[in-house]
């Protein structure tokens, strides 16, 4: 079941060609992983350029940046840039194509260091302060010094994702007690500072705000993740096997954990050319939507939180456990965990299952109707959502966000129907875009993807066909790389994968979605007030839960306060009693 | 709207369930704890391989010719990968879920199988039960007689003195030669 790569049609050549008539001889090496990917590897010295030619001319969105210690391949370290590009949506590009453009760079081990392109395309920003802490590669013109990824007490000149670099099971003596990390300075007339967290016993994923205020108002944010990195990467690539990293991709995350594991798969498949079997690929999208079911009625539950509509977040989590039942059903976990390997699926779907499967959606889809119906009409809700917390559509545009949050924005952009994985091109899809750019559209768009699921999910069952689930009795071929990605509930995950040559990944790099949708964060933030601000990270249901506590700095009276997070929380559901009054 | 709630509501009535004061009922197919049958079990490692978290490992004990199966719950996803790969369908995932214990220690479990020794050089080589397994499929696959007895001889044989007796074999010297 090899397919042959080259004998498919190219989709994205038109790209291609744009940029070699405009870079010529700067484009120095062109390889395909699939018809519709191409890796193109350029001079150091044009890498801005060409980035942000792709992003702005091309019609291309930052869906991820790699960076690889390729010393021990080819003696020099390697920066991707993934790049989906979709046609020129400014001065009218070429076609419309949709297909994944990559630009690589080498970088010589003598001199790390590469022109950074987040001075053009702010949405690299994440990704080139990452790359420098994991691989020691220095973005020249980059303003932010700051590290993102490791914490302030890791050694300077210790980068765990360089070959040569460490076990990862090592663990280097803390260099600091303290925290040294440089959160942005806003300073002004009556400016008060108002970092919330980093870290409680009981915050699985803690995460540190500063929210710059004028009395009420947000001026500006700024925000530290990080805390608890996992190191996932090196470990896949030093220990685990190809099929044992599918079951690592499920831990990913606690939502979407599907949507990684099919997200890897595939892009192991894509670099080997697997062609999974049909029936496969429609249970992986039954079993994508299933989780995107789950993910979208917690976050409407958790919309009825934080706007004091305590019933209807109570009704939600009831009618979501249907959802969690029919995972169960359909994987033997309430979490759809544990079912892909690479070629395909473990475990079929029976008739019985079908069958109890159709009947939860019959039920959920007609509880949900009287639901989102209540929750929409409810006077609260509209209030004090419509207008709050604004993605701009320029914002959007500069920073590629994904997912609902992007949606929201006017960008009708879902992976399932850009890029068509698993079995998306055969079954009925439909973008479901919004231009308020607000939490209420970003709320409105989950409430009406979740009837889309159903849907999706029905047909499947309705419609897939006979026989295996699993190809088997592939080779692995050394260094040979490819892109996964998956619409996960809260936008694109996306995977790159290198194989080596000992049954282990040579270089892994998995992205979340909300890793891009963090960054424009702050433009959601500003101009708003206090008491929105959990309402307003909570409408990009970010892979982080609880920021536990709250200080308030007072720049006018040189003070510092700490509210308690339970306090802003009290705060953003009954709108009275300001914690920043007392 | 608040007539719409209320109706709703009403309508759904109870939705919390007694438990834990009465057992949840999980659907056929889920998958619970492992369960392990130390009978079945040849010690082959299969699962240990397999296991993604590390959960099944195992350990040999030369000096004493033993070799240990172990698994801890605590490390444990679920996953059925042991399950799957396992020959001779030793380990079988359950409907048990509640796993939590009031001692670590209480989360462990494990089997020793014993090694068999060389029949030329008297080291711990192989779980003897997978020597006896390999036997049985030689046997299934129709080997008998002589040939039978050959295989025999060579499986009682550890990998080096095996590598020793081919090198022997290849350049015609005597075995006790090499």
């Amino acid at each position: 079941m090899i397919s042959s790569v080259e004998a498919k049609p190219k989709i994205g050549a038109t790209y291609v060609n744009a940029l070699r008539s405009q870079f010529g001889p700067a484009i120095l090496d062109e390889a395909w992983q699939a018809a519709d990917q191409v890796t193109l590897t350029v001079e150091l010295n044009y890498l801005p350029e060409i980035v942000e030619t792709v992003y702005y001319r091309l019609g291309g969105w930052l869906a991820t940046v790699i960076g690889s210690d390729e010393r021990p391949l080819n003696g020099h370290f390697a920066i991707y840039y993934v790049l989906s590009v979709e046609g020129g949506d400014e001065n009218g590009g070429p076609a419309h194509e949709k297909a994944y453009v990559v630009i690589r760079v080498l970088i010589p081990p003598h001199q790390p260091e590469f022109p950074a392109v987040s001075p053009r395309v702010p949405a690299a920003v994440w990704y080139e302060r990452e790359v420098r802490d994991m691989l020691g590669i220095q973005p020249v013109g980059m303003q932010d010094k700051r590290r993102l990824v490791l914490p302030d007490d890791w050694p300077a000149n210790l980068h765990p994702l360089r070959k040569d670099a460490m076990d990862y099971r090592y663990r280097p003596v803390p260099t600091t007690e303290e925290e040294t990390y440089d959160f942005i300075n806003v300073e002004g007339e009556g400016i008060v500072e108002v970092p919330l967290g980093p870290l409680h016993m009981t915050s699985d994923e803690p995460g540190h705000f500063r929210l710059y205020m004028d009395g009420e108002h947000i001026v500006d944010a700024d925000y530290r993740l990080f805390y608890v990195h996992r190191g996932m990467e090196k470990l896949a690539e030093s220990r685990m096997t190809y099929d044992q990293v599918t079951f690592l991709t499920d831990r990913i995350c606690g939502i979407c954990g599907y949507a990684h594991s099919v997200a890897y798969s595939t892009s192991v498949e894509r670099a080997l050319g697997i062609e999974v079997p049909e029936r496969a690929e429609y249970i992986r999208t039954i079993l994508l939507e299933v989780e995107r079911l789950h993910s979208h009625v917690l976050n409407l539950g958790l919309a009825c939180h934080f706007v004091g509509f305590d019933t209807g977040f109570m009704q939600f989590f009831r009618v979501r456990e249907k959802s969690m039942k029919m995972a169960e059903i359909l994987t033997g976990a309430r979490k759809t965990y544990g079912m892909n390997l690479i070629g395909g699926i473990r475990r079929d779907i029976l008739k019985e299952q079908r069958a109890q499967t159709l009947r939860l959606i019959t039920e959920l889809r007609s509880e949900m109707t009287t639901l989102v119906d209540i929750f929409l009409n409810t006077p609260n809700m509209v209030q004090r959502t419509q207008g709050v917390g604004k993605l701009e559509t320029k914002v959007a545009r500069d920073y590629s966000p994904v997912g609902p949050t992007l949606r929201g924005s006017g960008f009708a952009r879902d992976t399932r129907v850009i890029h068509p994985y698993a079995a998306y091109d055969r079954v009925p899809r439909t973008v479901i875009s919004k231009t308020g750019c607000d939490v209420l559209s970003r709320t409105l768009i989950r409430a009406e993807e979740f009837f889309g699921s159903l849907a999706m999910v029905e047909h499947c069952l309705e419609t897939m066909p006979e026989g295996p689930i699993l190809t088997e009795g592939f080779q692995y071929k050394p260094y040979s790389y490819a892109l996964g990605y998956v619409e996960a509930p809260r936008g694109e995950d996306i995977h790159w994968s290198m194989l080596g040559d000992n049954q282990k990944l040579y270089r892994w790099r998995c992205r979340a979605s909300s890793y891009n949708n963090w960054p424009p964060l702050r433009y959601m933030l500003r101009g708003n007030t206090f008491s929105d601000a959990p309402l307003i990270v909570a409408s990009i249901d970010p892979c982080y839960s609880c920021t536990e506590r709250v200080t308030v700095i007072d720049v006018r009276k040189k003070s510092v306060t700490t509210v308690a997070y339970k306090e802003m929380e009290r705060y953003c559901i009954e709108r009275r009693d300001s914690p920043l009054k007392q | 709207m608040v007539w719409k709630l209320v109706k709703e509501v009403l309508r759904v009535g109870e939705a919390t369930v007694l438990y834990p004061f009465v057992p949840a009922v999980v659907t056929a197919g889920f998958r619970g704890r492992p369960q392990h049958d130390p009978e079945r079990c040849m010690a082959c490692a299969a699962c240990a391989v397999a296991c993604p978290p590390n959960a099944l490992t195992m350990a040999t004990d030369m000096a004493q010719g033993i070799i240990t199966w172990s698994i801890f719950y605590g490390r444990c996803i679920f996953c059925g990968r042991c399950e799957e790969v396992c020959p001779t369908g030793a380990i079988q995932l359950g409907q048990e879920f509640e796993l939590a214990v009031m001692n670590k220690a209480d989360l462990f479990e494990q089997a020793d199988y014993r090694l068999a020794a060389c029949s030329r050089c008297g080291v711990f080589f192989a779980p003897a039960k997978e020597l006896d397994y390999v036997l049985i499929l030689l046997e299934q696959a129709g080997l008998s007689g002589e040939e039978l007895e050959e295989r025999k001889a060579l499986l009682g044989i550890c990998p080096s003195c095996k590598r020793r007796s081919d090198i022997a074999k290849l350049v015609g010297l005597d075995q006790e030669a090499v």
